[in-house]
């Protein structure tokens, strides 16, 4: 069965497109990645499933019943970790997960009892009577998390929900995102870290100006890049100048520069490893090692967008 | 049940913000002690009901209103309350405005006139309280005399000294100031529910948690309608506890209608609270809070919440304005309420707040319904 469709959705600001004509589906029991850079669109989509914004044009269906015209059922089943904090800083964890529960048609015992699992969940059990002015990043975030999953809605849209933590919270936050999949739960993921994407998701859809441009598992993804390489070269110290220099040799797409090691995106097609060699020792460059690596998601992206997802 | 449990999360939350909560329950208390022993001169209470003049001019050609009238008079003379006819040669109305006499009283065939003084009003609401009761009572005689003419005399014989009893002035009674002031600073108070408004729906946005209101499945209406009584309510529970501490820490005086009293101010409340939330919909930005606080303190201003504005400001822009201020509404018909016994004088203000209430409720729904989220 399909949990999510999307069919045809444009959604316009004034004359700026920011969803272009999207369709989509996610399956049951997926955890469905939606990558794309800032501006992308991710979130307008988001809102528009969330019937938090109004669809310009097209039809959105969950578990296949119209979003518009069967809103309660479509709001009864959907759960929402929006990018922004959504939680009360005046409000103790147990009352904010509690309250919005609430909303949700649960009531007394059974209320009672989901709240304190959604927060034990996410691991702040321990911090049910405690104020989030007092919480950490990482630990908002977590809240933010166990408001959106109390009501148990068999799909799950969390938009960026390791934005700006330590690493920490974002181990406990991913495992939780499997702990949920596991649990029945479909997910779509949101999120500018590639490492995270391609840790959980089953399957990727990556979105540029509104449209999809790609998707599918992360095997098929990387296997649509056949023509281009992906050149790691490791220097002892790496001087002014040379990323120009490495990017007007013929066949380069990229150059990307952090601390010592350079990498370069380039055509596969065109032999041009020697040039790239030979530019860095006539610069009296020191090379420690030098590797062809597999295509990861950041090479898809930067292949299909051009851009690197986190600019 | 939803609309409830807004409401409730709206009230836990106005309790715990504790800077805002003790700022508007100290505020007007402190304000009230300080203003209210600052200004005692400025309230000479050498006016005792017991100098109350009034001049009458009797052309209704001595039948039976004119009988029962006398009657009338008697009864209150005995409070002090003098009546003096016209003597030809006066005009009444002048010598009203001159300050011989609180009122002028003419009656005619048709009924019953009376011209107040717009300088002593609180003397002249309490002759005018007495007249309503003596009217009511006349009514009642005459319907009685229209089915059983032998009972008129009876009703009047029984009610004589009720006129006094009815409007329950307690002689002495004059506000002093800390009875404006506790009155002036409730009304006020009750206005500030504005700023409330203002942020209720706001703060839900920029709080983000706005978003998590609207995907849940809850009508819009009800977040709205839990939003604004959670507001209502605790307003109303500032009010009624600065009511209470002003009535019984420094004895103001609240009347004998505190019901009718609370039905005014609460009727006010709703009126603010709508006001701001309007205006948090209409302005756009931050600028909308300020605007409205910096409104609410001119209507406090002009409404009589720091000092005494009178009747003699008169016509002009100072008159214009003070007339436009809900607070002057609100002060205005509640001195006639407890200083007057005028219950009647609390309808227009409460129709004139629950009428602008509903229209910038009625404004606050119709902008939302177009908008995309709250
Ligand atoms: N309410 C709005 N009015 C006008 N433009 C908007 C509005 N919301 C979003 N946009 C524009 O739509 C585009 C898509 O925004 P969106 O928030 O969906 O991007 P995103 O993919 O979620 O980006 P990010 O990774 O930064 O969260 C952006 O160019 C943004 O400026
Ligand atoms: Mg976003």
């Amino acid at each position: 069965m399909n949990v999510l469709d999307i069919r045809g959705l444009t959604k316009k600001f004034g004359d700026f497109v920011a969803v272009d004509n999207m369709s989509l589906t996610v399956r049951e029991g997926e955890i469905f990645g939606f990558l794309g850079a800032n501006g992308a669109g991710k979130s307008t989509t988001i809102n528009v499933v969330s019937s938090l914004l109004r669809p310009s044009s097209g039809e959105i269906r969950i578990l296949d019943k119209d979003i518009m015209k069967q809103s309660r059922f479509a709001k009864m089943n959907l759960g929402i970790v929006p990018q922004d904090l959504a939680i009360y800083e005046d409000m103790t964890a147990y009352e904010n997960v509690s309250f919005f529960a609430g909303l949700y048609g649960l009531r007394g015992i059974k209320l009672k009892e989901r709240t304190i699992e959604a927060l034990d969940f996410v691991g702040l059990g321990d911090k049910a009577k405690s104020f989030p002015k007092n919480f950490s990043g990482g630990m908002k975030r977590r809240l933010n998390i166990a408001c959106a999953i109390a009501h148990k809605p068999k799909l799950i849209i969390m938009d960026e929900p390791t934005v700006g933590i330590d690493p920490q919270s974002r181990n406990y936050i991913l495992t939780s995102v499997r702990k949920l999949n596991e649990s029945g739960c479909t997910i779509i993921y949101t999120s500018h870290y590639m490492e995270e994407v391609e840790e959980i998701c089953s399957r990727i859809a990556i979105v540029d100006h509104g449209k999809i441009i790609a998707e599918g598992t992360k095997e098929q993804l990387k296997s649509t890049i056949t023509d281009v390489k992906d050149i790691r070269i490791e220097l002892k110290s790496v001087q002014g100048g040379v990323v120009e220099k490495l990017r007007s040799i013929p066949g380069v797409r990229n150059v990307s520069q952090e601390d010592h090691v350079i990498r370069i995106h380039s055509d596969a097609a065109v032999d041009n490893l020697n040039r790239m060699l030979k530019q860095l020792i006539d610069a009296g460059m020191e090379i420690r090692s030098v590797e062809e690596q597999e295509p990861n998601l950041e090479t898809v992206f930067l292949t299909l967008t051009g851009r690197n997802l986190r600019d | 049940m939803n609309i409830l449990s807004i409401a409730l999360k709206e009230m836990k939350q106005s309790i715990r913000n504790r800077r805002t909560l003790l700022f508007t329950l100290a505020f007007p208390i402190v304000l009230m002690l300080i203003l209210g022993l600052a200004l005692t001169n400025a309230f000479s209470s050498n006016v005792s009901i017991g100098d109350l003049k009034v001049v009458l001019k009797d052309s209704s050609g001595g039948g039976q209103l004119s009988q029962a009238f006398t009657g009338f008079t008697k009864e209150v003379g005995k409070m002090g309350v003098t009546f003096e006819s016209l003597k030809s040669g006066m005009n009444g109305r002048e010598e009203v405005q001159n300050g011989r006499y609180v009122d002028y009283v003419e009656l005619t065939d048709q009924g019953i006139s009376l011209y107040g003084s717009s300088r002593d009003t609180i003397e002249s609401n309490i002759v005018q309280g007495m007249l309503a009761s003596f009217t009511d009572k006349y009514n009642a005689a005459s319907a009685v005399a229209q089915i059983e003419p032998t009972k008129t005399e009876a009703v009047f014989a029984s009610g004589g000294h009720d006129y006094i009893k009815e409007t329950s002035v307690n002689p002495d009674r004059t506000p002093g100031s800390i009875d404006y002031y506790a009155l002036a600073m409730t009304v006020m108070i009750g206005m500030w529910a504005a700023m409330a408004g203002s942020h209720i729906i706001k703060g839900e946005i920029t709080r983000g948690t706005a978003v998590r209101l609207v995907i849940a499945p809850v009508r819009k209406s009800e977040i709205f309608t839990g939003m604004i009584l959670g507001g209502i309510v605790t307003n109303m529970l500032c009010v009624i506890a600065i009511i209470l501490f002003s009535k019984y820490v420094f004895k103001a005086y609240w009347g004998s209608h505190m019901g009718i009293v609370l039905i005014v101010l609460l009727s006010e409340v709703i009126m603010a609270m709508s006001l701001g939330l309007a205006a948090s919909y209409l302005l756009k930005g931050a600028v909308s809070s300020g605007i409205i606080s910096i409104v609410v303190q001119l209507m406090s201003f002009f409404g009589g919440a720091y000092f005494p504005i009178g009747n003699e400001t008169g016509g002009g822009m100072m008159g214009f304005l003070v007339n436009l201020s809900p607070v002057r509404w609100a002060n205005h018909g509640l001195t006639e309420v407890i200083y007057g016994n005028t219950v009647s004088a609390a309808w227009p203000v409460v129709g004139l707040n629950i009428g602008f209430a509903v229209l910038f409720l009625g404004a606050s729904i119709f902008m939302m319904r177009r908008r995309e989220g709250l």
